[in-house]
């Protein structure tokens, strides 16, 4: 009888606050299953197919501390409306004897019994969500990829400790509120309006700064692979000060508001900015919770919407035309006219052996290495270089003839010995004169701004500069010399033909392997005079391009589903404990002589004053996040800043009218709940 | 001029599935004139608040009619039933239904907001008002940080700002202690004199005895009514004392 006091006790309050209960267990469930879904990626196996899934998998689990975070804080708020109508409760128990140590019970068992329903609907949601997902998945795959998604152990385990600490702060929390109150406060505490937080300016100025940190480290940072913890560290702090800088703000703005007697003392904004006075924290709380929860969404639906729209232009980057060969030299002397004629008809040769007439081909010599700048002058040797230098100053040089380059832009540059001209890709690298350190030096003449070049630079993080020179035989001489390690030599030539041809996708991928078989075979290698040689087709690799880009974008999408999901659920839990908080008030509004039309106009001028902080913020957050997803998606060869400005604004855009949606909505049932309260009185 | 009149008021409640009717009011008719004090008083369950709900458009009559200021409240459309509070009627609660979200001063305008005066007239408005009833000093305060009886006080501007042709108080005392008491019960009759039409519920036959006319009620009819006529608070106070003294016998009706 005894053992099972408290838990009903505690079952009961439950049972008699559902309207309370019910959105929060529902918010946090959405919060657990949010988490399940980042960690279950993390730690599953569906990115082992991914290229790139060591990063991904640390990502998702650097992620997933983020919504650890986010769904601390968030439910912190959402348990302060929860404490607060429930101190009234507890005022009376302890006004009719009961100690605080016994209503600390009653919260244990209360705690106890939302976390594990809460918890429960989260894992079983997360988990049915996943096996949901699986069936899409090969969908976008076109075809043949598929991965078993299934429940994940550890990911279970770490949803339980992390909501479990949650949980056990919350607990925390409300027993401290109620320890510190005498029972007439408790009483009374619902009554109370919010007193704006002691040192607003100080948490406002501290958000800003941790904004303007975060956004200097976003600007900042140059290669966000590397230095994915700094990056997360910048997300984290963006969350973090977007919670102060809105709570503050939002004090703020209030005050101003009402102190503006002209716009204050109207009918529709009278009710509307006392309300937001009155809970000015919360407010701010929820607000920048919506704000995060949109900068997440833009943020993975614009850079894998891009991705995904964008396959056709990193394909065509990476693989220029239908069938691309390169053949490798050793010497410098290979670059010779006559030889690489002699290689020419060979192709040439084959092709027509098998019918096949080039369209928009083109041929050049290129010679490729890396090089370091450092005191403005290029090293080619140094191996050991540090990892900044790698990022910052450390280059792809190319190296093509002025002959090749003039016939395949069909220009007619001219050069003089000693002079070059300089295409600079993915950089804005500038200078008048490249030297390189114990080898030759070119007098930069001009700067172009195209080459039709091959795949390397596209597949190649590094930013990379073309240096056209009148000559590869005679010009690099010097440099072939000096750039040579443990015996090999670092000056890679070689001679490349890309081409077009008429055939079916079906006959491009017979005629690849073909002419691979054959353009290996020791004695073609010999007549034509090559050492080595790289294939690719277009239709050959898109099918894996298709496959890596489709399961990004799905696994995007499904990120922004989750994330949509949680907007939802805080507008509605806003919505709903704000409706019943102020049901009471509108029936006394209703009473004084305040018409229902009246009551739907206040709710409008509430909904328009705070409606666009979020938006407006969450697109500020986005323009800094622009340049790191820029350098992420570079990593995938997409340099579309257009396509990427275009699928950003297009997602804003989807944001804000799904968001303006479910505003409308959810403000319907914030209507329903206010404007029914007649409250019966005898 | 009498400003309301209300003939033949019955009020009908069915329990939920129909079966138990409760008969609150069974007939009510009286009027008011124009700057009169009139106090309603009947024991719990009489029909006092009933009667009170129905002269404030919130509750509907089964029969009869209520006329303010010659105008019919049946015939004021729903649509127009808030508003039409708002413009003709004052209300004062034995609860004050102040709002938590708002300062004294800004409870007080509430009503003026919602008919879209602006804070200028607002303000010459309440100056006088409130420091008539003594709340000038606490207008900047939220109802959570004054007393009872300062709550009422603004409850009480906040039914005269509107200049009403009507106040319906509901046991305006009902939660005050003793000073507070006498103070509002001063106010009510200042404000009275300077000519506001006050109708008032109460139990308490000290708020009753400040009136100039009291109506008994009970069993839902007009059972019995005083003019105060020329007789002091005190007279009048012992007349309703023995008046209830003869309803609780149940001596008089046969």
């Amino acid at each position: 009888m005894k053992i099972g006091f408290y838990p009903r006790l505690a079952a009961d309050g439950i049972r008699k606050n559902k309207r309370m209960f019910t959105p929060f267990i529902l918010t946090c469930a959405g919060m657990v299953m949010m988490f399940y879904i980042i960690m279950y990626l993390a730690v599953s196996s569906v990115l082992d197919s991914l290229i790139g899934a060591e990063t991904l998998r640390q990502m998702f689990a650097l992620g997933s501390w983020v919504i650890a975070v986010f769904a601390a804080i968030f439910l912190f708020y959402t348990n302060s409306f929860l404490i607060r109508r429930r101190k009234k409760e507890f005022g009376l128990y302890n006004m009719l004897g009961m100690g605080k140590r016994n209503i600390a019970r009653i919260l244990f068992w209360e705690t106890l019994i939302t976390a594990v329903v809460s918890i429960s609907l989260g894992l079983v949601g997360g988990i049915a969500f996943s096996k949901f997902a699986e069936l899409g998945m090969v969908n976008t795959m076109h075809g043949e990829v598929t991965y078993d998604l299934s429940v994940s152990g550890v990911a279970v385990v770490r949803c339980l400790q992390v909501f479990g600490v949650i949980f056990f702060l919350l607990l925390l929390n409300s027993i401290r509120q109620v320890r510190f109150s005498s029972a007439i406060s408790l009483l009374r505490s619902e009554n109370a309006g919010e007193k704006p937080p002691k040192g607003n300016w100080l948490f406002g100025i501290l958000g800003i700064a941790l904004l303007a940190g975060a956004y200097y480290l976003a600007a900042t940072i140059e290669n966000p692979v590397a230095a994915l913890f700094v990056f997360f560290a910048a997300v984290v702090m963006v969350i973090v000060g977007t919670y102060l800088a809105m709570i503050s703000g939002s004090v703020l703005f209030c005050r101003m508001l009402q102190k503006k007697k002209s716009y204050y003392y109207k009918p529709n904004h009278f009710v509307s900015v006392s309300s937001m006075v009155y809970r000015m924290k919360r407010n701010g709380a929820g607000l920048a919770s919506i704000c995060i929860l949109a900068t997440m969404v833009l943020v993975i639906m614009a850079s894998t919407a891009c991705l995904y729209f964008g396959e056709r232009d990193v394909i065509e980057s990476r693989y220029p035309r239908d069938i691309n060969l390169e053949f490798r030299f050793d010497e410098l002397s290979d670059f010779a006219d006559e030889r690489t004629q002699i290689l020419k008809n060979g192709v040439m040769a084959e092709l027509e052996a098998r019918n096949v007439t080039p369209q928009n081909a083109y041929y050049y010599r290129s010679a490729n290495l890396y090089g370091v700048i450092r005191d403005d002058v290029v090293e080619v040797n140094s191996v050991f270089i540090s990892e900044a230098e790698a990022i910052n100053s450390s280059y792809l040089f190319y190296f093509v003839p002025l002959a090749d380059y003039n016939e395949v832009m069909g220009t007619h540059e001219t050069l003089d010995e000693g002079e070059a001209l300089l295409y600079s890709y993915r950089t804005d690298f500038n200078t008048d004169r490249i030297t390189f350190r114990g080898g030759e030096s070119f007098q930069i003449k001009k700067k172009i701004d195209a080459f039709t070049g091959s795949g390397d630079t596209a597949m190649d993080m590094l930013s990379s500069l073309m240096l056209v020179i009148p000559d590869l035989e005679t010009g690099l001489q010097q440099i072939d010399n000096i750039a040579v390690y443990e015996g090999s030599k670092l000056l890679q030539m070689k001679w490349i033909c890309n081409l077009d041809t008429e055939l079916t996708p079906e006959e491009q991928i017979t005629l690849y392997h073909d002419l691979t078989n054959t353009f290996l075979n020791d004695s073609v290698k010999e007549t034509l005079g090559y050492v080595g040689v790289y294939t690719s087709s277009q239709e050959f690799e898109q099918d894996d391009f298709y496959g890596l880009f489709g399961s990004l974008f799905y696994l995007g999408m499904i990120l922004s589903f989750v994330f949509l999901l949680a907007t939802v659920l805080i507008i509605y839990y806003k919505q709903i404990s704000e409706g019943y908080e102020d049901q009471a008030r509108f029936a006394i509004m209703q009473k004084v002589g305040m018409t229902k039309r009246e009551i739907r106009k206040s709710i409008n001028s509430q909904l328009l004053t705070v409606f666009f902080f979020p938006l407006i913020l969450a697109a500020i957050h986005m323009c800094f996040a622009f340049p790191i997803v820029r350098k992420l998606l570079l990593m995938f060869n997409l340099n579309n800043v257009i396509l990427f400005a275009a699928t950003t604004g297009i997602s804003l855009l989807i944001f804000a009218v799904f968001y303006t949606i479910v505003y409308r909505l959810t403000s319907n049932a914030y209507y329903k709940i206010v404007s029914d309260a007649r409250e019966e009185k005898g | 001029m009498s400003i309301l009149e209300v003939k033949g008021l019955q009020k009908v409640y069915a329990s939920r599935f129909g079966g138990n009717k409760v008969e609150a009011l069974k007939n009510v008719s009286f009027s008011v004139e124009a700057g009169e004090y009139v106090a309603i008083m009947g024991e719990s369950g009489s029909g006092k608040t009933t009667l009170l709900n129905i002269l404030a458009a919130l509750d509907k009559p089964t029969a009869g009619t209520v006329i303010l200021d010659g105008k019919n409240l049946k015939e004021v459309r729903e649509s127009a039933i808030a508003a039409f509070r708002r413009d003709n009627l004052g209300f004062v609660f034995q609860d004050f239904n102040l709002l938590d979200t708002f300062t004294l001063e800004d409870n007080i305008y509430l009503p003026l907001v919602l008919t879209g005066k602006s804070y200028q007239e607002m303000r010459e408005r309440l100056m006088p008002i409130a420091e008539k009833l003594g709340i000038s000093a606490l207008l900047k305060k939220y109802p959570y940080e004054v007393s009872g009886g300062q709550k009422q006080r603004a409850a009480v501007a906040r039914a005269m700002i509107t200049n009403p042709k009507l106040i319906l108080a509901d046991e305006p005392t009902g939660a005050l202690d003793s000073r507070s008491t006498d103070e509002l019960l001063q106010q009510f009759a200042e404000v009275n004199r300077m000519g506001q039409t006050i109708l008032m519920v109460t139990h308490s036959v000290k708020a009753a005895s400040v009136s100039s006319r009291v109506l008994f009620i009970k069993d839902g009819e007009v059972f019995h009514q005083i003019y105060r006529g020329s007789d002091t608070d005190e007279q009048l106070y012992q007349k309703i004392s023995d008046t209830l003294t003869l309803l609780a016998t149940g001596g008089m009706k046969q």
